[in-house]
């Protein structure tokens, strides 16, 4: 069994959108995580919901954990948002992983278990041709299993 | 080989100060050409290698990386900006005096790293600009840091290699030094800041509000981890009537850290940084190369040759010569090289004139502010900063560092012909 036997995605967003578009591409996806790819349909970087979250919120947050006795300070978040709205998504995206199309369903397992991404994008010939959500994944071996 | 050995140490040094190339990989590489070009053998390698530095570095990131967790620091940090009222000036003096303290018994790139992020934190909740309030503070950990034996790295490599030199004698020598020289910076800072740091009263009062005691995690942690933290302070004091080497103090206490203070010693010990621990030992080999092939005593006598003799004139070569080279390159292997050069200059069977030592720590500690890249604690804010999206510049520092590292420099040459030369 190859991912070709699976039911991917669509989810992606230009390199040269900016993080709000990629915000909402992201949103309409549904998925944890959406491609970033150039003009033909490579995938250069991966933009999750945790480096929407990273750009929305201040970049000390990350190094800071110890944080309950905060107060909300919606002057700070909003000029925050302002500020990240119009930043290029390439800015707040991450180095891709990439599954290949004939890629193994147990060779997509163990790639899911040692990354954090939720989704992983999957490519034929080097384009992009969907992502492959974790999810769905673990939830595409079941049935399969319980169906033989 | 002589020949070999210098173009290896300078390439190595140059590489480190341009950041083309991680310092831990350079310095590794530096290292493995000493060995296998045969400027030194392989047992001369491991030879050169100290290694209780490397056990005082590894055991106080335990310790500290094993403390932090509980938000012990955050609590202290957001404490003490409360005391300050909103006021600038007093902000300033009590960020700067907190960080020198967390640098002098902590070390400086950890206590940087530390308050650097709640800084940010504060300077958004009182609406001022972050970066004057971090430049203070990465000021203040390196004449904070100058105070101990375990402040930083050039006075741990210092008090490590020189068995005469115990963790008071760093304190009754540098800390009174370290501590005008803070005050005097602080006090210039504060004035040049000022008008950046006016805080809006409404937002001094949001700070007041706050109560950092409601997020110490691990609470059963809390006592255990600051009581081993103080007590390996308290045992540092006392480690030459315990007949104890720094090294062995800080690896006691880290052991007892893991014991009472540790769920998981995998993950504890992740906070060892083995980057930070490589690039000694690379260095060390590299200068232990120099030293094998005649290099150091060439440039000790040189430095006799110049001064004449004069240990006045030696101790004011090595002050101002330690900050041009840390400010230039690193401090850490600047300090590296000269350790053997001082240790020629006091030579075996004359009397041990500590004067140099201090003059070496001095120089190599204070020189660290004078560029962004002449301390690790500089370059590791310069990162936090960078992520936060408020980047300076290496010219910005420049302009408050330099200014900065030739008062610290006065006063310690001051110091240093009043009551070591």
């Amino acid at each position: 069994m190859s991912l070709r036997d699976i039911t991917l995605v669509p989810g992606s967003v230009a390199e040269a959108a900016t993080f709000r578009e990629a915000a909402t591409a992201l949103r309409e996806s549904g998925l944890p995580a959406i491609a970033v790819v150039d003009a033909g349909r490579r995938v250069v970087g991966l933009f999750t919901d945790v480096d929407l979250l990273r750009g929305l919120f201040p970049a000390y947050l990350g190094d800071l954990r110890h944080t309950a006795f905060l107060p909300d300070d919606p002057d700070t978040l909003t000029r925050r948002a302002h500020e990240a709205a119009a930043e290029p998504v390439m800015q707040h995206s991450r180095r891709p992983l990439e599954l290949e199309l004939e890629t193994s369903a147990t060779h997509a397992a163990e790639r899911f278990l040692h990354c954090e991404e939720g989704a992983i994008p999957v490519v034929e010939d080097g384009r992009f041709v969907g992502m492959l959500p974790r999810a769905e994944f673990a939830l595409a071996m079941l049935r399969r299993r319980t169906e033989t | 080989m002589e020949l070999v050995a210098v173009a290896v140490f300078v390439v190595a040094l140059a590489l480190i100060a341009l950041e083309w190339v991680h310092r831990t990989k350079v310095a590794l590489v530096g290292a493995a050409l000493m060995v296998i070009v045969g400027v030194l053998d392989e047992d001369g390698a491991i030879a050169a290698v100290d290694w209780s530095t490397l056990g005082l570095l590894a055991g106080m990131m335990i310790i500290v990386g094993l403390t932090e967790p509980t938000g012990v620091f955050t609590y202290l940090a957001l404490r003490v900006a409360q005391l300050s009222d909103g006021r600038p000036v007093r902000l300033v003096f009590l960020l700067a005096g907190m960080t020198g303290l967390l640098s002098a018994f902590l070390d400086n790139l950890t206590a940087i790293l530390l308050i650097v992020p709640i800084t940010l934190l504060l300077a958004d909740l009182l609406r001022v600009s972050a970066i004057p309030l971090v430049l203070v503070e990465v000021l203040a950990s390196n004449i904070g840091g100058t105070a101990t034996l375990i402040g930083d790295p050039p006075n741990i490599m210092i008090g490590t290699a020189v068995e005469e030199l115990s963790f008071l004698d760093f304190i009754v020598n540098l800390a009174p030094v370290s501590i005008v020289t803070l005050l005097t910076v602080t006090a210039g800072l504060a004035f040049v800041f000022r008008k950046q740091l006016r805080v809006p009263p409404d937002r001094a009062a949001e700070i007041a509000r706050l109560d950092p005691a409601s997020d110490m995690r691990e609470a059963r942690y809390v006592k255990r981890s600051v009581a081993v933290l103080l007590g390996t302070i308290l045992a540092f004091f006392l480690h030459t009537l315990l007949h104890l080497e720094p090294a062995v103090v800080a690896l006691t206490g880290a052991t007892v850290m893991l014991l009472v203070a540790a769920d998981d010693v995998e993950r504890a010990l992740e906070r060892v940084e083995w980057s930070t621990l490589f690039f000694f030992i690379g260095l060390f080999v590299m200068v232990g190369g120099l030293e094998e092939r005649g290099v150091i005593d060439r440039i000790a006598e040189a430095l006799a040759d110049l001064t004449g003799g004069s240990r006045t004139a030696e101790g004011l070569v090595i002050l101002w010569g330690a900050a041009g080279g840390s400010a230039l390159v690193d401090n850490i292997p600047f300090t590296a090289a000269m350790i053997p050069v001082v240790e020629t200059l006091n030579a075996p069977g004359e009397e041990f004139h500590d004067g140099l030592w201090w003059a070496l720590a001095l120089g190599a500690c204070f020189g660290g502010n004078a560029t962004l890249i002449a301390a690790a604690a500089n370059v590791a804010a310069a990162g936090v900063l960078e992520r936060a999206h408020q980047p300076i510049s290496f010219v910005r520092f420049l302009a408050v560092g330099f200014p900065v590292t030739l008062v610290s420099l006065l006063i310690a040459t001051a110091y240093l012909l009043v009551f070591q030369l």
